[in-house]
């Protein structure tokens, strides 16, 4: 009976052993933080913190991999010597550190936003006035080409900035920068002179002399100003009619030779009177004039024109259309150079100017850039 | 006596039992790996980014509970099985739905680089039987000018499709059709105004 009672006792000693040491395999509960965490993880990852908090995050993500040791750590002990509480600590600690990541990440966006909104708003309005710019000195050809460009990379720098996708959208802008910048290299030289005191204040005196010969001698006398694209006819020093004109296609340059589709600048004459014109009717200018053809040779000297190249000649002013773009001439409406024709002699000074003010169009434009 | 040496044995089989019979799941975990290799990859990042994410953690669930259930005394892998075999299957649809999206992606950058092309194509017609007369020269100039920056453009987005940027190249393309529709547009402008003049 004793035998029996002490086998049973050991039995159930064994057996209970092995009970309470299979009860024992089963794992306490993890903290309920962990799931949190990592939410919150995702949460940060897709709202770029790669991007906008890089360090930041790569901290955070060494917390967090640190408190994972930690658990796995616990994890792989005894159940009964389990113990969480150091590890949801931890992972509260994480918590905080995203928290405050996500505050940071949602400031940091906020001001990128603004910014690139700014930057977008600014390429738009350089653009336009680029693009204005050229169709005011009838520059499209080497302006436009880069201008576009720029305008295809606003457009995708727009639709990256509609997705939030900022950096994407700096990058774009970043690289329209340099289309803007080369459009306005080609059309700066042209413009240049428009703002140009020195050059200004020759055409001025152009002007008066012309003006003022007019009033002295009683004769009709014609002032072109090509910032202006006007005709003003003077008779006896008094401005009486205003028209508007075309010029050249490369007219907001002075001319230097044949072919370059220039509107000269100087003090001319009108030295023939066509009333049968390919161009309706047309006044025909003494160009090239004395100082054109010295004008002519320096440049030639110089290197500044083709070697080849010859000064050219009939510079007329001529009907058309005020909006067309002549290889130099001075284009009109038909009725318009109907009227002048009739009221101006063969003799009549032709005075062409690229402007007579210092805030004249194009040296206001400029200023827009 | 005996019988005490009986149960010491059985418990000591039983304690062995639980922890030296779960072993590793080698082929598993070889078979995942494999699969997530495979599956991540820089396209997947840039075109499935959540996908990918999501099984680079499945991974890591998986590769932490194996790293729990090693230190354990009594080693039980059926839940890092489970794990494992979660991210080998996502793993396998991430790269499936990699290959659908990439196609669809580059359909749709094929499709917006040929309608670019094709207003291109159609503006550079108009341009060339427009109205030639001085008055309108200036226009063509600069209408011409901007049509080869348009053109000059289309190259960048083959550029973008050769390197796999396919929403990029799509995006590009449709700024490109949009320049040329809009000259498109002027040039019709012009020539329904030198027809109504006429």
């Amino acid at each position: 009976m004793t035998l029996i009672t002490k086998n049973t006792a050991i039995k159930i000693l064994i057996l209970s052993s092995l009970s309470i040491f299979l009860t024992a395999c089963k794992d306490k509960q993890i903290p309920l933080e962990l799931k949190m965490v990592e939410k919150q993880e995702v949460n940060l990852w897709k709202s770029g913190a790669k991007i906008y908090v890089p360090s930041e995050y790569n901290q955070y993500i060494t917390s967090i991999n640190k408190t994972k040791e930690s658990l796995i750590k616990e994890k792989s002990r005894f159940a009964w010597f389990q113990d969480y509480e150091n590890v949801q600590s931890e992972l509260k600690n994480v918590l905080a550190t995203g928290c405050s990541l996500e505050n940071i990440i949602s400031d940091k966006k906020k001001i990128k936003n603004e910014r690139i909104f700014e930057e977008i708003s600014f390429a738009k309005n350089r653009i336009e006035t680029i693009k204005d710019l050229t169709e005011m000195i009838n520059e499209g050809r080497l302006a436009r080409k880069d201008l576009i460009k720029a305008e295809i990379l606003l457009s995708e720098a727009v639709s990256r900035y509609n997705n939030h996708d900022y950096d994407t959208a700096e990058q774009k802008l970043n690289n329209l920068s340099e289309y803007i910048k080369s459009s306005e290299n080609a059309i700066l030289p042209i413009l240049n002179r428009y703002a140009d005191r020195s050059h200004i204040r020759k055409w001025q005196e152009m002007v008066d002399e012309t003006i003022a010969e007019s009033k002295a001698k009683g004769i009709p006398a014609i002032i072109v100003n090509k910032s202006e694209r006007t005709l003003k006819v003077y008779k006896s020093g008094v401005p009486v009619w205003t028209y508007n004109v075309g010029i050249g296609r490369n007219g907001s340059l002075d001319k230097m030779h044949a072919g370059d589709n220039s509107t000269p600048e100087g003090k001319y004459k009108i030295i023939q009177k066509k009333p049968e014109s390919r161009y309706h009717k047309a006044l025909l200018l003494n160009y090239p004039n004395e100082e054109d053809r010295k004008n002519f040779i320096i440049a030639k000297k110089k290197g500044l024109i083709p070697a080849k190249a010859r000064i050219g000649g009939l510079i007329e002013i001529h009907g058309g259309g005020k909006n067309s773009m002549t290889y130099g001439c001075i284009a009109m409406d038909n009725n318009k150079i109907d009227h002048i024709f009739n009221i101006v002699p063969v003799g009549t000074l032709v005075t062409i100017v690229g402007a007579v003010d210092y805030n004249n169009k194009l040296s206001s434009a400029i200023e827009g850039l | 006596m005996k019988s005490i040496v009986k149960y010491l044995a059985l418990l000591t089989v039983t304690i062995f039992l639980f922890a030296g019979c779960a072993k590793e799941p080698t082929e598993e975990i070889n078979a995942a790996k494999t699969a997530v290799t495979s599956a991540v990859s820089g396209d997947a990042e840039k075109y499935v980014p959540e996908d990918t994410k999501n099984v680079n953690s499945a991974m890591q669930a998986a590769e932490d509970e194996l790293k729990v259930q090693k230190d354990k005394l009594f080693k039980d892998y059926a839940k890092a099985k489970e794990l494992l075999a979660k991210a080998k299957a996502d793993a396998e649809a991430l790269q499936a739905n990699l290959a659908t999206k990439m196609e669809e992606a580059k359909n749709n950058a094929t499709a917006a680089q040929d309608a670019a092309k094709a207003s291109i194509e159609e503006a550079k017609g108009l341009l060339e039987n427009a109205p030639k007369g001085k008055g309108s020269m200036a226009d063509i100039e600069a209408l011409k000018a901007d049509l080869k920056g348009a053109e000059d453009s289309l190259a960048e987005v083959q550029t973008a499709i050769d390197s796999k940027d396919y929403s990029g190249a799509a995006e590009k393309a449709n700024a490109i059709k949009e320049k040329a529709t809009g000259i498109a547009d002027q040039v019709k402008a012009a020539m329904e105004k030198v027809g109504k003049k006429k």
